[in-house]
């Protein structure tokens, strides 16, 4: 497996928004650029401030007669984010001139959210990252399987870029939501419904994968989810030789399907976990997760998302699949 | 509105340099134990070198593996943890922590808590070994462990936890943090240095609950956890100014001031209601670096109101 070496992240990086543009209903994709900004890898995540960054940084704030500051009425009513929010890194690629992009999906569910979705090109967004640890790209030609469920599609679409840099070839990609208009995509053609995978997804820097998209509903290609649809793609055309890696991130409910049906397949599989953090940076040591350490008598310990994750190997997670013969 | 401050005016500004009964600080500004780690995690981000004093994450005897998730939830202005003093203890910490806290340009304070006096007693001496620990902070106030407010919530045993643990210091100072969560808290900053504690730091978090109105469930796994952020600035304050006037002047005991703090008018506030230096906690996880805009600012401040050090704040509370 390759393990990209992670830099040092850098904090509270004033980003300029070059565009806000909504993607589906709800989803909103933020592109901003850094004059500066650490390599990432795909799943790693930034951490931003979803409200205005001058309060939390200023050194003092200094009132002149002419300059009055005031408050509005939305400035009164709103409960703005105290912490920062983690986004998934959802594309970054570098300008000529030296210039970072990089790209995040935000799905509009609270105050926070909702700040980012009202955000405008020319706007600052204060960003901190990259951070944590990405997904492990095996060096052999192993066919991979991108599993993305509705919000946790945006690290996937990282990673499909960095195949494509690759050069990887056997890529295949599954994308799915509850309904199509919560499908954070744009969709080049329209799905297959039979889980036969077609190049219908755009995908970053024109990575020419095949996609299957799952719609819960029926209203998209597939009728079902994700994981109906990789046991079908499976069924069909898995039995090769060489089982397929699977990469998946998504609700926390996708992804312990994903890890039951991955171990009942033989697949092995990275799972990029979502948790509530607080400083995103392996201080507050809030966003735990049991993993498996035979060292310990309990049989496991508690590590840390934002720092051993958020994507884990799906055996060293003790909560998300039976351990066989336990 | 003011432009970001000039981070390199304030290394060793000897405005600022600040001497708290004997603990040298480089600038007034620490940060808080909990929200820093054991230093490697904000290496690289935070600039030691400008940072006036660092205190670790708690240590304890023995390892402890800290609460079952939920541990946080951000709050209106603040947030709520129950981490449950997650700590690689003693014997791991002199192994593996220790290492990185001999390279540390910066004040190094090393947060001490235990549930029996014992604990405390064997942790600070075996503390006090080491040189590149300038002080010992005694955390007798931590409110999400089964009985972690013993000794921060009754007078006696805390004088007698702060004797003992003062007894086998040979070289460390001694800090003992203070709880907000008891009715009078100049009662404890009293016992506190009636036991020995030559620097007193406050406040801890307080005592809070959050409930889920869907589920009828409390959102901490823990059920309470300990308030932090904004939310509790104007009680921290409060408990300072009160230790101030009624005791710590008095004794000449330096005080740390915290709670709330993300600014440096934040910080100038704690300085004029009685602490000789801050820390900075919670605001850590949105901006590591805080604490060294902070004290570029002061610097700042200092200059604006011709101040010629900052200790011409402490205590300058105007009172009608």
């Amino acid at each position: 497996m390759s393990n990209e070496a992670t830099a040092q992240p850098v904090c509270a990086v004033r980003a300029r928004v070059d565009a806000c543009t909504l993607v589906c209903r709800e989803h909103v994709a933020i592109e901003c650029v850094v004059d500066a900004f650490p390599p990432s890898a795909p799943g790693q995540f930034l951490q931003l401030l979803c409200r205005d960054s001058e309060a939390a940084v200023s050194a003092l704030v200094e009132w002149s007669d002419e300059c009055r500051p005031t408050l509005s009425d939305k400035d009164l009513r709103a409960s703005a984010p105290f912490l920062r929010r983690p986004f998934s890194i959802a594309d970054q690629w570098s300008t000529p001139g030296g210039d970072v992009h990089v790209r995040v999906l935000s799905r509009a569910v609270g105050p926070g959210t909702r700040w980012l979705a009202r955000l405008r090109a020319g706007d600052t967004l204060d960003i901190t990252g990259p951070l944590g640890r990405g997904f492990r790209i095996p060096t052999d030609d192993a066919p991979l399987f991108l599993l993305g469920g509705g919000v946790g599609i945006p690290p996937l679409l990282y990673l499909a870029r960095r195949l494509h840099e690759l050069g990887r070839r056997n890529v295949l990609v599954c994308f799915g939501a509850r309904t199509r208009d919560l499908l954070p995509l744009r969709l080049v053609q329209e799905p297959a419904c039979d889980a036969t995978p077609t190049r219908c997804v755009e995908l970053p820097a024109g990575a020419p994968y095949s996609a299957i998209v799952a719609g819960d509903d029926g209203s998209v290609g597939w009728r079902g989810s994700v994981v109906d649809a990789l046991r079908a793609w499976h069924a069909r055309h898995g039995r090769g030789d060489h089982p397929a890696v699977v990469f998946a991130c998504g609700p926390e409910a996708m992804l312990k399907a994903v890890a039951r049906t991955t171990r009942a397949l033989g697949l092995s599989c990275q799972l990029c976990i979502e948790r509530q953090m607080g400083c995103g940076l392996g201080t507050c040591l809030s966003c735990v997760v049991r993993v498996r350490d035979a060292v310990q008598p309990t049989g496991w310990r508690w590590a840390l998302a934002c720092q051993d994750g958020p994507v884990f190997d799906r055996d060293d997670l003790l909560d998300y699949a039976a351990v066989p013969g336990a | 509105m003011t432009s970001a401050p000039d981070i390199s005016a304030a290394a060793d500004d000897p405005r600022l340099v600040t001497d708290l009964a004997g603990l040298r600080l480089r600038n007034p500004v620490l940060t808080a134990s909990g929200t820093g780690g054991y230093g490697p995690e904000y290496a690289g981000v935070l600039d030691y070198r400008r940072l006036g004093g660092f205190t670790t994450k708690s240590v304890t005897r023995e390892e402890r593996p800290g609460n079952e998730p939920q541990r946080i939830v951000e709050v209106r202005a603040g947030l709520l943890n129950a981490i449950g003093l997650a700590n690689v203890g003693l014997t791991r910490f002199l192994r593996e922590k220790l290492p990185f806290i001999q390279t540390m340009p910066t004040t190094v304070l090393v947060n001490v808590a235990g549930h029996r006096l014992e604990d405390y007693v064997a942790v600070a001496a075996a503390l006090d070994e080491h040189a590149c620990i300038a002080a010992i902070e005694l955390n007798v106030s931590c409110p999400n462990v089964a009985d972690g407010l013993m000794f921060g919530t009754d007078p006696a045993l805390l004088q007698k936890v702060v004797a003992a643990t003062r007894h086998v210091l040979k070289r460390a100072q001694l800090v003992v943090k203070l709880s907000p969560n008891v009715t009078d808290i100049a009662v404890f900053a009293r016992a506190a240095l009636d036991g020995g504690a030559q620097i007193l730091s406050l406040i801890n978090t307080y005592v809070g609950l959050s409930i889920d109105a869907q589920t009828w469930k409390p959102r901490l796994a823990n059920v309470t956890g300990g308030l932090s952020g904004p939310a509790i600035k104007p009680l921290a304050l409060y408990n300072v100014h009160r230790v101030y006037q009624t005791v710590a002047r008095a004794a000449g005991v330096p005080i740390i001031g915290m709670g709330g703090i993300q600014t440096t008018a934040d910080a100038v506030e704690f300085f004029l209601a009685g602490a000789s230096a801050v820390a900075v906690g919670t605001a850590l996880f949105i901006d590591p670096t805080i604490p060294v805009k902070i004290a570029a600012g002061l610097a700042d401040y200092l200059t604006a109101h011709n101040l010629p050090h900052i200790s011409a704040l402490t205590g300058q509370l105007r009172l009608p």
